[in-house]
């Protein structure tokens, strides 16, 4: 039987997490969706821009983009378990399904979803306990690195300044990053959580030609200093002219 | 495993390289040749030894070779090692010999001296014209113990093989030890370190080489020609 | 006697002015400086400036000797492109600010002090560029003091201070000479003099985990050595970076505790350059 999981919470409180486990324990196909979110009472939120399908779409192969339309108005298969996430800051003010924000019903409803289920961190026990924040006014600033590569050694310091508030007082950092071996990481940070996280994709690409896979780094907090980090963006980012890959290849 | 030959110091004598791969072509299990630096020298033409180093006759080893001193002294001398000239050489044997170094090359060979290397690392040995730290540097047995063990330590190898004495000579750190005791602002830290069983290596110079097996560790010191000459098998 | 060793001044004024005073309030006049007056801070010609009116006995540092020879030091000595950036670019600032009396002071310093004993040296005694870190091979350290004709070696370099004293060291030999195998031998046991290595720290841009300056003070005649921790007004320094147009990251990183740009690991690399 098919099901169709809301799951919403704050920032960094583990959403992508739970939905990977899940999707890793599920034995049929599976279907992500991360809706964008609304920016209430002056919270501006960051566009993912992609990074967590992208990192979800690498561990899992199979995963269904269900943001497709074409997915979406094809016969959805036997034993579909969709998985919609949604960044929401403030807990449902009712329980269950009539929890579910308003706004986010049409969007479903145009990629032919309907939840069978609302599960919010921070409210629901089937949920993990997290340390969720108290957000009360956040700026949001990313940047687009398609293309890019990394020098290894510059991505550790840079990562080591930006969470430890030398570009502005940041409070989440999300980032897909391409290596000169072909290799890329999901490197993840939320400033209530020790440590950072730097997950290696699957998927190695061809290391003599620039990389055409989704890379971005998306951050959130307070006084955030955008001109400072693109200054050490620029010398961390490997400048050595290496093709784009051709058409053909 | 099969042997190396390692020599240096032939000086343009081509006469004693061609009767060390006489004695190569009749010893067993032989299948490196090293060269140590030094195949050039001031007192006579080296062109002929230069042109063989670098095309082999049938059935002789090819060789590998380093840079020696006097190498680096002409490569300074012509340029090569930036502002540096051949100020040791013009020191110690003062303009005619640093002439006559220049009158013994072909310029033609310094694109070939040029890319000579510095050392090399084979199976945990460092082969060297002179020492880790310098191609000036001559280790032998009157070579201070501590100095030795400097030079094994930078490289980090076992065994170190150098050329620049011209002698033939083995030694061996037995053994021994230090105390080390670092305070700092974190504290204070002790430590004993016990000396490694590593070795330095002479391997002579001209006609005296070495032959070093590095399977089984041993190490025989021989002068070209004076071997009695073991009959190759099969048709002459 | 008690005298003072000073290193790795980074331009950074305050900094200096705090050691000094320090230095002065214990009633020390002898003064040893080390090197790297400037390079990454922001305030070289005060630096300078400062060290040349206390008439302090210094040798040339690595950072001093790039400003003059006008090579900055090889990417060897930059563990990633990021720091390689922000020393060229502080290189360049450097020398760009400096005063040609300055850069003349720099260009005439020694690479080595000597008195009686003692040696001083930036880095070591075979190049500013080598660091002598603690944990160093042993006998490679007691090799450094003791073929400089040293027994008491003061560096810098590394802005980590310590004490390393090397003793009850010996080595056993077994030399053969012409015949390698089966022939005489000669053994023999050469027992190692009691050395020491003593690292002063750094003033400037400090390496061991909080923002204060280091040195150290040594007393000759009963080899005491105190390692000295001074707290300055680190926010000056900040202000001054930014105001001269440094890359403000640099202030961040010196009120954290923070080098300015990290250093290679492999420390025992010496530029062959």
């Amino acid at each position: 039987m098919s099901q169709t999981l809301l799951i919403s919470g704050p920032p960094g409180c583990g959403k992508t997490s739970w939905i990977l486990k899940r999707v890793q324990a599920h034995r049929g196909p599976c279907g992500y969706l991360r809706l964008a979110g609304y920016p209430d009472e002056g919270l501006a939120q960051a566009p993912d821009g992609g990074i967590d399908l992208a990192y979800l779409q690498d561990q899992c192969p199979r995963l269904l983009d269900l943001a497709d339309l074409d997915q979406a108005l094809a016969p959805r298969p036997e034993h579909l378990l969709a998985l919609i996430e949604l960044p929401q800051f403030q807990p449902p003010t009712e329980s269950g399904l009539g929890g579910v924000d308003r706004r986010v019903i049409p969007q479903l409803e145009a990629l032919h979803l309907k939840p069978d289920e609302h599960l919010h961190f921070g409210r629901d026990t089937a949920l993990p306990r997290q340390d969720t924040l108290d957000f009360s006014s956040l700026q949001s600033w990313e940047r687009n690195l398609a293309g890019t590569v990394w020098d290894p050694a510059s991505l550790s310091s840079f990562w080591f300044e930006l969470v430890n508030a030398a570009y502005g007082d940041v409070y989440r950092a999300k980032a897909l990053m391409n290596l000169p071996d072909g290799r890329a990481f999901f490197c993840n940070w939320i400033v209530s959580q020790e440590g950072s996280q730097f997950l290696p994709l699957q998927t190695i690409a061809p290391p003599d030609c620039r990389p055409e896979r989704m890379s971005r780094l998306v951050v959130q907090g307070k006084d955030l200093e955008p001109a400072a980090i693109e200054v050490t963006l620029a010398d961390c980012l490997l400048s050595q002219a290496l093709p784009h890959s051709s058409p053909s290849a | 495993m099969a042997r190396w030959a390692l020599i240096s110091g032939l000086r343009g004598d081509l006469e004693a390289y061609e009767a060390i791969q006489e004695d190569l072509r009749h010893t067993r299990r032989v299948d490196t040749l090293f060269v140590l630096g030094d195949v050039i020298g001031p007192a006579r033409n080296c062109d002929a030894l230069l042109s063989r180093l670098q095309q082999p006759r049938r059935g002789e080893l090819q060789p590998q070779c380093l840079y020696g001193w006097w190498e680096d002294q002409l490569l300074a001398e012509r340029g090569y090692r930036g502002e540096r000239r051949a100020d040791a050489l013009r020191l110690s044997q003062g303009e005619t010999a640093v002439d006559a170094l220049l009158q013994a090359v072909d310029p033609d060979h310094m694109g070939w001296l040029a890319e000579l290397q510095f050392g090399f690392i084979e199976l945990d040995c460092a082969l060297l014209h002179g020492s880790s730290a310098t191609v000036e540097d001559s280790l032998g047995p009157d070579s201070s113990p501590l100095l030795l063990l400097d030079r094994l330590t930078r490289m980090e190898v076992n065994r170190l093989f150098t050329a620049r004495s011209g002698q033939q000579f083995r030694i061996e750190l037995t053994g021994g030890g230090i105390e080390s005791q670092v305070r700092d602002l974190e504290g204070q830290r002790h430590q004993q370190q016990s000396v490694p069983k590593r070795q330095v290596i002479g391997i002579g110079a001209g006609v005296h080489y070495t032959i070093y097996d590095p399977g089984t560790d041993r190490l025989d010191f021989l002068t070209a020609g004076s071997r009695p000459q073991q009959r190759a098998r099969g048709f002459a | 006697m008690a005298h003072a060793v000073i290193s790795c001044l980074h331009a950074n004024h305050a900094a200096l002015e705090a050691v000094l005073a320090d230095i002065d309030q214990q009633g020390i006049d002898t003064i040893t400086c080390l090197g790297d007056l400037v390079g990454y801070g922001p305030q070289p010609n005060e630096v300078v400036e400062l060290i040349r009116q206390r008439a302090i006995s210094t040798c040339q540092g690595c950072w001093d000797e790039d400003i003059i020879e006008g090579l900055n030091a090889c990417d060897c000595s930059y563990p990633s492109q990021l720091a390689e950036r922000r020393g060229h670019l502080a290189h360049q600032w450097t020398a760009d600010q400096l005063s040609e009396e300055n850069k003349d002071f720099l260009a005439n310093l020694p690479m080595s002090l000597r008195r009686d004993r003692l040696l001083f040296v930036h880095g070591s005694p075979n190049s500013q560029h080598e660091y002598l870190l603690p944990n160093m091979d042993a006998f490679a350290a007691l090799e450094r003091v003791e073929t400089a004709g040293a027994d008491t070696l003061f560096c810098g370099h590394t802005h980590h201070p310590y004490v390393r004293e090397l003793r009850d060291g010996s080595i056993r030999v077994r030399v053969q000479e012409g015949v390698a195998s089966g022939g005489p031998s000669l053994e023999k046991e050469i027992n190692l003099p009691l050395r020491r290595i003593i690292n002063a720290g750094s003033v400037g841009e400090p390496r061991h985990g909080n923002t204060n300056a280091t040195y150290v003070i040594h007393d000759e005649q009963t080899g005491t050595v105190e390692i000295r921790e001074v707290a300055y007004d680190v926010e000056r320094t900040c202000r001054a970076i930014i105001e001269s147009g440094l890359p403000p990251i640099f202030a961040w990183r010196l009120r954290h505790g923070f080098e300015y740009a990290e250093r290679a690991d492999d420390a025992s690399h010496v530029c062959e350059r």
